[in-house]
């Protein structure tokens, strides 16, 4: 605890000497394939009468999605923003689905939908519940902690979204073929957390120079029921 | 009706027999049948009831899972917003989406939910699969039972949505109604009318009218398109709003292969039993007849014959015939007796008229004996027999009857008899033939008595017939009236001896006498049998005609 507290210290001296930031970037390999999506179709789907088959998008790559899923930031006490997220509920889904936002923002929920929706969560992080409303209401939420929200819908349970609240404003998602990018990052060595949902946390010590930036890949090695092993352990 | 003896046993023997074979047959198969019928019928009820528990069994166990469908937290969610935002049209839309959902996960055909006062609040209904959101202020369908929509008719079930023990609506649940899952035919009706029926080959119209007969009875027998059907109703779920569900079965189908084999069995065994009594009653009849028709035969015989039945070697074993066959033998011998007695009282008339003729005059005396013996000696020696032999026999004791109408004086006359007296004479065939005209049974002597006197060449009297159209018997009797009349003696000459007149026979054969006749007579003289029979010592008719009775003449 106390290395750990002299190395943060350290590195905020460095980073506070140093002006000349660097990028962090790397690839997110998920090792099988996942869990099924869940999805929910739109009520619009129903009404029309079309028949919908459940937990699956043709469209998109299911490695591509769980790889888009992930989200990458750093741990410390590193300088943070106060930001406004969307998490709409739209076509019956909380889109979009996963939102990575620094300790301290604030996301608006609106109700993008024809019918009520239902918005709590009751997570460490931050518990709180929205009741229902109908179309057009937006409601806003602070997260001054972080931590993982795992955002519900009362009325239905097959939504369901992520809110990852970052310690500070180095965060970001890995794009559909798993990479990403953690830009103006001061000269030092912070550890990279890479999270996701069924895997869990994943974290890397990286150094960050003057020179040189930090590369760094992550494998989420997941098995075909999509539970983690390392996690497991 | 004349019928045989036989036929009428075999009839009153068999038609009785069979009249009631038949009927007991008859009966016996109609209980048969019945109890073949009822015994379906229970077996039938049988497998309705357990059918009806097999299904509320199933209901129940549908409930039971139903019943969760009902714990579903997002539906009691959607509810209690609905029943804050009463108004909201997209609350209420939020709950159909979820009812929409819910009846496609669970492939569901009608859910709907009521406030906890039974108002309907939101519901969707599959509808050509096509799940569409009910007005519920039009509609008003009940939380259980059946609802019909359309062409379609949904099996509703309820069940209370609670939240913390407090009931905050209904949800129902529908199904839609399908007949094809019952495995008897079975239709629904709503108000006595039909809605739904699996009933082969039967309108809508008839199982109408036929289920009306049948009211509110849970069990009724019916009658569709000429089947008697039973019908139960399934009274294990109450339907409400005149919903009423009932099974039908054919009885009729069911029973009918049973009632085939009944029906063959009984008729094979009721044509079988016919067939025997038919058999047995032949074989009594004629064992009754048999012994009858032998004696009828026999009677019969007796009576083409004349002679009395013998029935020695009838075997009478049955007491009943043996009494008839006794008591007829023993009519038969009187009757016989008494016709002897005749015959004989008969004979001795015409013997004793005879004698009396004769004993008119001494020349003449036993003249009529004698002319029959002789002659019935030349009839045998021409080879006549039998009751030929008899009429001659007989008509030659009668052939002088006539004379009784020749006078006295006439007739005893010692001299020669004047031409009138001869032709007074000459009358008496025709007198005889007078006398015995009417007398019946004396017919066959006429040609004798009348014609005796008929000569060969038809110089005879009283006919003047010729040859053979005078009768053989005629012949006979005249030649043996020739020979007695010579060679006896008369008051005007003597008699002739016997060879004199063979002589004299023979001369006037060919003229006076048939001349085949005089050779006869001549055959039995060669015999002795004419000289040895002189006058005298001729036998009385009695001891020659009826030998039988010598022992009753000698007393």
């Amino acid at each position: 605890m106390l290395t750990r507290a002299i190395s943060v210290t350290l590195a905020i001296l460095i980073l506070g000497l140093s002006l000349r930031a660097r990028e962090i970037e790397g690839t997110i390999t998920i090792q099988r394939r996942l869990t099924k999506r869940k999805v929910t179709s739109t009520a619009d789907l129903y009404q029309r009468g079309v028949a919908v088959e459940l937990g699956s998008d043709k469209e998109q790559n299911p490695l591509a999605f769980e790889r888009n899923h992930v989200a990458i930031y750093l741990e410390g006490h590193l300088p943070s923003e106060k930001i406004s997220a969307e998490l709409n509920q739209q076509d019956r889904r909380f889109s979009p689905d996963l939102v990575v936002i620094p300790a301290g923002s604030s996301v608006s929920f609106a109700n993008l939908d024809p019918i009520f929706h239902n918005v709590f969560s009751l997570s460490k992080a931050k518990s709180f519940d929205l009741g229902n409303y109908p179309k057009g209401q937006t409601r806003i939420v602070a997260f001054p902690k972080p931590g993982i929200v795992v955002v519900d819908c009362h009325l239905h349970p097959n939504m369901s979204a992520i809110i990852v609240v970052t310690p500070n404003r180095w965060r970001t998602k890995a794009d559909a073929s798993g990479r990403f990018v953690l830009p103006d990052v001061p000269p030092g060595t912070y550890t990279i957390v890479a999270w996701h949902r069924a895997a869990g946390f994943f974290r890397k010590t990286v150094r960050v120079t003057e020179a040189a930036g930090a590369s760094v890949d992550f494998t989420i090695p997941l098995d075909a029921e999509g539970v983690v092993e390392q996690a497991r352990q | 009706m004349r019928m045989r003896f036989a036929t009428r046993a075999f009839l009153w023997s068999f038609i009785p027999f069979a009249i009631l074979l038949a009927c007991s047959f008859w009966v016996i198969q109609q209980r048969v049948q019945h109890t073949v019928r009822s015994g379906l019928r229970s077996s039938l009820r049988e497998a309705h009831i357990s059918m009806a528990r097999l299904r509320q069994e199933s209901e129940l166990q549908n409930s039971r899972f139903l019943r969760i469908v009902a714990e579903n937290p997002p539906l009691k969610a959607g509810l209690q917003l609905l029943l804050v935002h009463a108004k909201s049209a997209s609350a209420r839309l939020t709950l159909e989406d979820q009812l929409r959902e819910i009846a496609d996960t669970l492939s569901f055909d009608f859910l709907m939910v009521s406030n906890s006062d039974g108002v309907p609040l939101a519901g969707i209904i599959r509808i050509d699969d096509q799940l569409v959101a009910m007005g519920m202020h039009r509609m008003k369908p009940p939380q259980q039972g059946f609802f019909t929509l359309g062409a379609n008719t949904y099996q509703l079930n309820s069940f209370p949505i609670d939240i913390n023990e407090e009931n905050i609506g209904v949800l129902s649940i529908g199904e839609r109604f399908d007949l094809s899952e019952f495995s008897t035919p079975t239709i629904l009706t709503q108000d006595g009318e039909i809605l739904r029926s699996s009933v082969p080959n039967a309108s809508s119209a008839e199982l109408e009218s036929a289920v009306r007969g049948c009211g509110n009875q849970a069990e009724c027998e019916t009658n569709i398109a000429g089947e008697v059907y039973m019908t139960l109703a399934a009274d294990t779920v109450n339907f409400g709003n005149g919903y009423t569900l009932r099974s039908l079965q054919s009885v009729d189908s069911i029973s009918r292969p049973v009632q085939g084999v009944v029906r063959e069995v009984f008729l094979i065994a009721t044509l079988g039993a016919l067939a025997a009594a038919a058999a047995l009653s032949l074989f009594s009849s004629r064992s009754i007849v048999r012994p009858i028709a032998a004696v009828v035969s026999s009677l019969r015989q007796s009576e083409a014959t004349g002679t009395l039945p013998s029935f020695q070697s009838t075997p009478a074993s049955i007491h009943e015939i043996r009494e008839l066959i006794e008591s007829f033998t023993r009519a038969a011998s009187a009757v016989q007796e008494s016709r002897e007695d005749l015959q004989r009282a008969y004979l001795e008339f015409i013997g004793s008229l005879a004698g009396a003729l004769d004993a008119r005059d001494d020349y003449t005396a036993g003249h009529s004996r004698r002319v029959s013996y002789y002659s019935c000696a030349i009839a045998e020696a021409l080879n006549i027999t039998g009751s030929e032999l008899e009429v001659i026999r007989v008509g030659a004791l009668l052939h002088d009857i006539g004379k009784i109408g020749v006078t006295d004086s006439v007739l005893r006359k010692p001299s020669r008899l004047t031409s009138e007296e001869m032709a007074e004479v000459q009358q008496h065939p025709s007198i005889g033939r007078r006398i015995l005209e009417g007398v019946r049974g004396f017919q066959q002597y006429l040609p004798i008595v009348e014609l005796h006197h008929e000569n060969w060449d038809g110089t005879g009297y009283p006919l003047h017939l010729a040859d053979v159209k005078v009768p053989l018997c005629a012949r006979i009797t005249h030649v043996a009236d020739a020979y007695d009349a010579m060679t006896s003696a008369r008051s005007y000459r003597s008699a002739l001896s016997h060879e004199a007149a063979i002589r004299e026979l023979k001369r006037c054969a060919g003229t006076q006498f048939d001349p085949e006749i005089v050779k006869a007579l001549l055959r039995v003289d060669e015999v002795g049998k004419f000289a040895r029979h002189a006058r005298s010592t001729v036998p009385s008719p009695r001891l020659v005609f009826l030998p039988r009775a010598t022992g009753e003449a000698s007393q």
